[in-house]
């Protein structure tokens, strides 16, 4: 029949518009299906060190800020500075917030850098960009729909979806009810 | 075939350009009068359930859902936490140390002591800072539900 020879153009063709994003949301929902067990975003170093603050006017925001970053070796560039309180004071550096405790001389970091990939791909699947692309993904998820419904009426006879399809597609519809009937 | 692959870059690349231009989240800022934190801290009652507009620099970021972020207030030590629906508003790490201009309802979020404490330990181990139960006193949190944001960049 003429419809199934177009249902499998239509098949293959989104098959292979959709590779490159597919693989992208595939890599971002694992990684995120994992979120309390990780950052899948940021790769996070938390680390307190030890500083010389001697000689050095502790109310002088500015003075503190440049010689703990020198003492430190960070090099980024400054964002902020908030005194919190007569003995803490922060700092902002770019993928960086430093935490001074003037009154035991040490300094917490919690340095943060993109994971590379995965934070694009995060990007894009969580729709932090919002805008345009929110109608882009709308029209990869139906795009995927269609997928979904071409690929089951490819095959006719014993291996299509009168055969033993029928059987497959209530099985994957199946599962996710269970697991409903189980958590919910 | 070429022309369809042209359409789709050109339509990926206006995309990401339109992103990195904005600092805008969720539904941006439009009430015009700023309310202090003091004000919100000092008489949570008056304000709970009411949309405010507060500045201040952002001194904390979930980091990892984005999904809060603490704000300093007007007076030094003082700061509010803005709560947004986790995945509606994702506040990026690199926000911390910037300037920030919030749009939220004031809420209330009652816990008994213990309740507190782990909540408060909860978001100190998640910082990897120190935290003294002591230092929780109050069993009310007053803290905002953000609405939208704009953060300078």
């Amino acid at each position: 029949m003429k419809w199934r020879k177009f249902n499998i153009a239509i098949h293959r063709d989104l098959g292979y518009l959709c590779f490159g994003l597919t693989i992208l949301y595939v890599i971002s929902g694992i990684a995120v299906n994992h979120i309390q067990d990780w950052n899948p975003t940021y790769a996070l170093e938390k680390r307190v060190d030890a500083i010389d603050l001697g000689g050095l006017d502790l109310f002088d925001d500015r003075a503190v800020t440049t010689a703990v970053l020198a003492q430190l070796g960070e090099s980024g560039e400054l964002k902020n500075i908030y005194r919190q309180d007569a003995s803490i004071l922060k700092i902002f550096v770019v993928d960086n917030n430093l935490t001074v405790d003037l009154d035991n001389a040490r300094v917490f970091q919690e340095k943060s850098n993109k994971r590379p990939l995965l934070y694009e791909a995060n990007f894009l699947h969580l729709n932090h960009a919002k805008k345009l692309w929110t109608w882009f993904a709308d029209l990869y998820a139906f795009c995927l729909g269609v997928l979904a419904a071409s690929g089951i009426l490819i095959l006719k006879g014993r291996k299509g979806l009168a055969g033993r399809g029928k059987w497959l597609v209530g099985a994957g519809l199946v599962i996710p009810l269970f697991f409903l009937w189980l958590y919910c | 075939m070429n022309k369809i692959v042209l359409f789709i870059a050109v339509l990926f690349l206006f995309s990401t350009q339109v992103q990195a231009k904005t600092d805008v989240y969720g539904k941006g800022v439009s009430i015009a009068e700023k309310t202090p934190v003091s004000a919100i801290l000092d008489d949570p009652d008056a304000y709970i359930g009411k949309p405010v507009r507060v500045e201040g620099m952002i001194l904390e970021v979930c980091s990892k859902r984005g999904c809060w972020v603490y704000l300093a207030g007007d007076r030094q030590g003082e700061k509010i936490q803005v709560k947004v629906v986790d995945g509606e508003i994702v506040f990026p790490m690199s926000a911390s140390g910037r300037m920030a201009v919030v749009e939220g309802v004031v809420e209330e979020l009652k816990m008994s002591r213990q309740e507190m404490i782990k909540y408060m330990q909860h978001l100190a181990e998640e910082k990897g800072q120190p935290f003294d139960p002591a230092t929780v006193k109050d069993e009310r949190m007053i803290r905002l539900k953000g609405i939208g944001a704009q953060i300078e960049g």
